[in-house]
């Protein structure tokens, strides 16, 4: 029997599509397994197409993207009712994505600065007719509606998302593993002793040892052990696209723990080396963190 | 936006509450080799302390792992006191000093992130400075009180 299967994108760059369009033809072995019930970014299917499915009519239900918009929260609310089986797909549906990062600032001040105070705007103006309007804060999807799996990345990759597909139509069980990026990395590594962070274009990298003894932020060390370290194998700085391992509960906690750990650098020096904390350890994850729920609490209180 | 957008600009709500007394809840993670002994000789030497701390004791501040600080602030904890060993005199060598880096970053996470670094604060006081303990103690007490209840907390 095929199964029924939807791909819905909310606030995101759909890069989980693009990256699950790489499979190419390898999309051939599980495509006449699927009937696409719903996939507007590669069939022209509109948001009525959904609604006027049965309840509980599809069997796998991908969403990628996290609500930014009224109109996100309806797909996702709608996605959840046609759906047996939801599955948060990439990092921005799992943990909110890098627009999380917009949760720093309040969203008026998100719209001034985006509509109103660019440098490129030249006729400054918040469109009002016919938008959907936003919602204050990001949140994982999972604090949304309950979801069966999740998969992370930023993109995941082709063969994650394949996987998982895979996993779905055998009936095998798909866990994330507590592996980091680093088990998944051939770099040599030594015992660290960090003097000075460096940016990526700064020094010259040796490309067989460990980039993070070499003194570049790689987060490989913190984050989930999915993408086959592909950064770090070519010599970049993981970012920590894919979050955490599942035991960690707040990424950049994680990041922090570890950094105080091993480097060799008076506080004031170590402060200074970091001057945005929240870009560099949460990268796609802070909508999911701790002190992301304390701003959602305190905002709260303040509209009451 | 932070020391302001806590005290300055929270609900008439809140501030009503503060007025009412407001008792400040704060969580302290002790080092059990100095300041929980310390803690524990302020007590034996019936020194005045102001009743407002919940002492979770540790091996080694070196153990606390930031989430902790983070989650006791996201759970409603109005400040977050850590109390060690002087730098030196860690039990196990150089705990204190990675919970010294480990502390300049989530100050300034914390910062980053709007909320008042003041909520968190580091400390060193031997097994013998019961006063050093409590004079920490009353300090972060008064900070707190000046601040206001954490914005996360739940109604209770
Ligand atoms: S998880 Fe990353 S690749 Fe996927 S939609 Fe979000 S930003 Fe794009
Ligand atoms: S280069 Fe990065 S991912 Fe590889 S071992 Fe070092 S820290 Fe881990
Ligand atoms: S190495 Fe890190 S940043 Fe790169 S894809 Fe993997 S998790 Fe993402
Ligand atoms: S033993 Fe006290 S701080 Fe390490």
């Amino acid at each position: 029997m095929t199964k029924r299967v939807a791909f819905a994108q909310l606030t995101s760059c759909w890069g989980c599509d693009q990256s699950l369009v790489d499979l190419h033809f390898r999309l051939l072995d599980v495509l006449p397994e699927l009937e696409i019930v719903y996939w507007p970014a590669v069939v022209d299917y509109k948001l009525k197409d959904l609604e006027a499915l049965p309840d509980d009519s599809i069997h796998l239900g991908f969403v990628e993207g996290s609500c930014r918009t009224n109109e996100d929260l309806h797909l996702l609310k709608t996605m959840r009712k046609k759906s047996k089986l939801l599955i948060a797909w990439g990092s921005c549906s799992c943990y909110g994505g890098v627009q999380g990062l917009g949760n720093q600032w309040p969203i008026e001040e998100l719209v001034e600065r985006k509509f109103l105070q660019a440098d490129s705007v030249t006729d400054p103006r918040i469109p009002e007719s016919n938008m959907p309007g936003f919602l204050g804060i990001v949140k994982p999807n999972p604090a949304h509606v309950k979801f069966e799996m999740v998969l992370p990345g930023c993109p995941p990759t082709s063969d994650n998302t394949y996987d998982v597909v895979e996993a779905l139509l055998t009936g095998k069980p798909f866990d994330l593993p507590e592996r980091t990026v680093c088990d998944e990395c051939p770099k040599e590594r030594e015992d660290k002793h960090i003097v000075k962070f460096y940016r990526t274009h700064e020094g010259k990298i040796d490309p067989n040892k460990c980039l993070l003894d070499q003194g570049y932020l790689c987060l490989g060390f913190a984050t989930i052990g999915l993408c086959g370290a592909q950064c770090p194998t070519v010599n970049t700085p993981c970012k920590g696209c894919f979050g955490p391992p599942p035991s960690v509960k707040d990424h950049g906690a994680k990041i922090i723990s570890a950094l105080g750990a091993v480097a060799e650098m008076s506080p004031e020096e170590l402060k200074e080396a970091f001057p945005d904390p929240i870009g560099s350890f949460y990268f796609t994850d802070y909508a999911a963190s701790y002190l992301s729920s304390i701003t959602a609490k305190k905002r709260k209180e303040k509209e009451e | 936006m932070t020391a302001m957008a806590d005290t300055s600009s929270s609900s008439t709500k809140a501030k009503k509450k503060r007025k009412k007394g407001f008792e400040p809840r704060i969580v302290s993670f002790c080092c059990n080799w100095c300041s929980y002994a310390g803690a524990d000789l302020a007590g034996t030497s019936r020194m005045q302390m102001p009743p407002n701390v919940r002492i979770i004791r540790v091996n080694c501040t070196g153990r606390i792992d930031p989430s902790f600080v983070l989650d006791a602030l996201a759970q409603g904890a109005d400040g977050v006191l850590i109390s060690g060993c002087h730098p030196g005199d860690c039990h196990y060598t150089s705990g204190n000093l990675k919970m010294r880096g480990r502390f300049v970053l989530l100050e300034s996470l914390v910062e980053q992130a709007g909320f008042d670094p003041r909520r968190v604060h580091l400390q060193w006081a031997s097994a013998a400075e019961g006063d050093v303990f409590r004079d920490g103690v009353t300090a972060m007490v008064e900070r707190i009180k000046e601040l206001g209840p954490n914005p996360a907390r739940e109604e209770d």
